[in-house]
């Protein structure tokens, strides 16, 4: 039982779970708190129990931020009169203490959120997620594999891509000057990408259904994606840390 | 649950099909694809369908494994009885573990990333106990000898492989039939005469019926001990002979003249921090066919696109007339930025608006001049694409597998088609695995393997060094014969 390994190994369905009920909680509050300490807590949790690559997360990290500050700005500059003591003003606008909180308290939103969201993806294997869900939620067979066999396509037509885009180039489309050019020559690529692409599917719903796939509710399972008591504990953590930031949220403000 | 054992080859025995006055129609065609087909087929047997691209062969072999009506809404008359029942009784799925099949392309047959999870997802289907399953996966795995890439990857995989798994797959169903769709239309030479020998060896351990749609016997050999040729009309007739006819192709004399029109000069390609091509050099004549041939990821299409421009040279330099050379991928409809055929053709900046017209008869172009250029055949597809490259003025023709999963009449054609390319004076070079085609039409062979350019042979020379053919991958041509003087 390793520390790191932990978040990894949880049930991705409960995982999920937790994941969307803290969101819907979070949505709720509309302190700057709230949002902060869980998005600490959510990378305390994280540093401990993972071994994720930080660096590709700083790196995922940065267009939410961005999109943060742009919330907190424009919130201040626009948003409708909240009342309050007015504690900056220049010119003819007037920034008032509830009105720089609500602020503050979405674009932490948004950072928590994100937080959260990476955690999930950082830490949970595509093909266990989708398998959980079929076995704990059940999800429907048909729509489980339909998912896997498409996540297998990406690299296909990835591949498909690019052998499309190296013929356009010998017809000089794709090496225009401008990049809206390029862009619009795009819509090119769509035919052929298309057209592969129902081939592809149709091959492949073929041999699923020659492996006498039916798409009926299965009985047994290979690898059976069990819910541990392991996955209580760290659901536990989670809740109390998402039930501790909204009540000292709400105390601090 | 029948279970694997070892069995001598009981011909004659039990019928496992029998298909009588079968007549199938898609819903969306006027005309059956399969008229009045009626033929029993005993278990042991190993059963080949033979017929040209769109005959119907794929159709016969979906309707023997219940995919077809089913899944296409296909209208069919007459029985087919499976096992002595009759198709329309089963449930969905219930006769797939019983005849199980193995397709075509390697790229689209699996659902799962690994090849233990897809091998289970196989099982899961059948519902076999857990308990039971890792047993299957480890007995099945030995036996097809498979045991090493049970936690692979199954895309990292070369077609090869993929094509063994999903055999694999099929023979962890534990079946008594087994159907297979061209599986080695994707495999080079050796790599498809090492798949038979190996589906030999299995078949005689386990009695398996064995029914394959192919379009070239060659390499099966003398594996079939019955064939059905699916003929025009969609009529199936039985025929005895189960070796390859070989394929007469028209000699040709050669139409090359000693004057280069292109070099390529110790070119080299990195792509990604990895070589994948080392200083390759090669010049082509006016007129001159050339073969390019080497084990499937030597680097021949990278060779290709780095001559016609497509991809940046790390090094190296190219010598060429006014234009490039054209460059006709696998898929010719890559090339298709319009919707119409002339359009098509006319599409390029550079293109010489004079010579379009007698460029589009001499390809046979001027009565599809207004189709769109997705909805006609295969054959005419690489035709529009070989003018929409030819209307440039250039002198070099780069064709890239155009011989692959192609029916004999298209191989004529091509042939033909190549041919009198060459003689107008252009210097074409063809990727190809079709070592009787390629023998047939090459004044060179230059044979690639692993990125570097082993070297230039001269046709008539190369196809007796065995051991140089092998270690490409490739064998010496069985039969080809030429036909005229």
């Amino acid at each position: 039982m390793v520390l790191n390994e932990q978040l990894h190994e949880m049930n991705p369905a409960i995982k999920f779970l937790v994941v969307v009920v803290s969101m819907l909680t979070l949505a709720w509050f509309f302190n700057p708190w709230t949002p902060a300490i869980f998005f600490v807590g959510i990378v305390l949790i994280q540093l401990v129990c993972s071994r994720i690559n930080w660096k590709l997360w700083l790196l995922m990290m940065i267009p939410f931020v961005i999109t943060a500050f742009g919330y907190l700005w424009t919130t201040i500059l626009f948003a409708a009169e909240a009342g309050g003591t007015v504690i900056w003003s220049w010119k003819h606008i007037e920034v008032t203490d509830e009105q720089f909180a609500r602020a503050l308290s979405l674009s932490f939103r948004v950072i928590a959120f994100s937080s959260i969201s990476l955690l999930f993806a950082f830490t949970t294997r595509p093909v266990n997620f989708v398998m959980s869900l079929m076995q704990q939620f059940r999800l429907s067979p048909k729509l489980a594999y339909g998912i896997m066999v498409g996540y297998q396509f990406l690299p296909v037509v990835k591949e498909e891509f690019v052998q499309i885009r190296h013929a356009h180039r010998l017809r000089g489309v794709g090496d225009e000057k401008w990049w809206w050019q390029r862009l619009f020559g795009m819509r090119r690529m769509l035919i052929p990408l298309l057209a592969a692409a129902v081939r592809k599917a149709e091959r492949a719903a073929f041999a699923m259904e020659a492996r006498a796939f039916t798409g009926e509710p299965r009985t047994e399972f290979f690898k059976p994606v069990t819910v541990r008591f392991n996955d209580w504990v760290l659901t536990a953590l989670f809740l109390t840390l998402l039930i501790s930031s909204s009540i000292l949220g709400v105390l601090l403000t | 649950m029948i279970k694997l054992q070892e069995k001598p080859i009981p011909i004659n025995t039990s019928m496992v099909m029998e298909l009588s006055n079968v007549t199938f129609r898609f819903p969306e065609d006027d005309e059956p694809i399969l008229q009045d087909v009626s033929f029993t087929i005993h278990q042991g047997e190993r059963v080949v369908i033979t017929g040209p691209s769109g005959s119907g062969k794929s159709t016969l072999l979906y309707l023997m494994n219940r995919l077809y009506p089913e899944s296409c809404d296909g209208i069919l008359s007459g029985s087919i009885t499976l096992f002595g029942k009759n198709q329309a009784d089963y449930l969905p799925g219930e006769v797939n573990a019983r005849i199980a099949t193995v397709f075509q392309d390697p790229d689209s047959q699996f659902c799962m990333p690994t090849v233990e999870e897809e091998m289970a997802f196989t099982l899961e289907n059948l519902n076999v106990p857990r308990a039971e399953m890792e047993k299957r996966i480890v007995e099945a795995l030995d036996t097809t000898r498979l045991t090493h890439l049970r936690h692979t990857l199954i895309q990292t995989l070369s077609g090869g492989m993929k094509q063994r798994v999903a055999t694999a797959c099929a023979i962890l169903m534990e079946p008594e039939v087994l159907l297979l769709d061209e599986p080695l239309s994707h495999l080079d030479p050796l790599t498809a005469q090492e798949y038979v020998g190996w589906l030999d060896e299995l078949q005689k351990k386990y009695g398996w019926t064995v029914v394959a749609v192919e379009h070239r016997l060659d390499a099966w050999k003398d594996f079939f001990n019955r064939r059905l040729k699916v003929i025009s009309g969609g009529f199936v007739e039985q025929s005895d002979s189960v070796v390859a006819a070989p394929i007469l192709f028209n000699k040709r004399n050669t139409s090359m003249v000693e004057e280069t029109v292109f070099e390529a000069l110790d070119v080299s390609v990195e792509l990604k921090g990895k070589t994948l091509l080392h200083n390759a050099s090669i010049k082509l004549r006016h007129g001159e066919i050339a073969v390019l041939a080497g084990p499937n990821g030597s680097g021949k299409s990278t060779l290709f696109k780095a001559i016609c421009g497509i991809l940046p040279l790390s090094q190296g330099r190219i010598i060429s007339r006014q234009t490039l050379p054209g460059y006709v991928p696998q898929s010719p409809e890559h090339l298709f930025v319009t919707q119409r055929v002339e359009d098509e053709v006319l599409f390029s900046k550079r293109a010489e608006p004079r010579i379009v017209g007698d460029l589009m008869k001499r390809l046979r172009l001027d009565d599809i001049h207004d189709a769109h250029p997705f909805a006609i055949s295969h054959g005419q597809k690489r035709r529009t694409a070989i003018a929409a490259m030819l209307v440039e003025k250039r002198s070099v023709l780069l064709l890239d597998e155009p011989t692959s999963g192609q029916d004999e009449a298209a191989l004529n054609e091509l042939h033909q088609l190549i041919r009198t390319r060459a003689e107008e004076g252009l210097a074409v070079l063809v990727i190809t695995h079709d070592m009787e085609f390629a023998a047939s039409i090459a004044d060179t062979v230059f044979l690639l393997k692993e990125g570097l350019l082993t070297g230039e042979f001269n046709a008539a020379d190369v196809w007796k060094d065995e051991k140089l053919l092998r270690e490409h991958s490739l064998l010496p041509p069985i039969g080809g014969g030429l036909r005229g003087t």
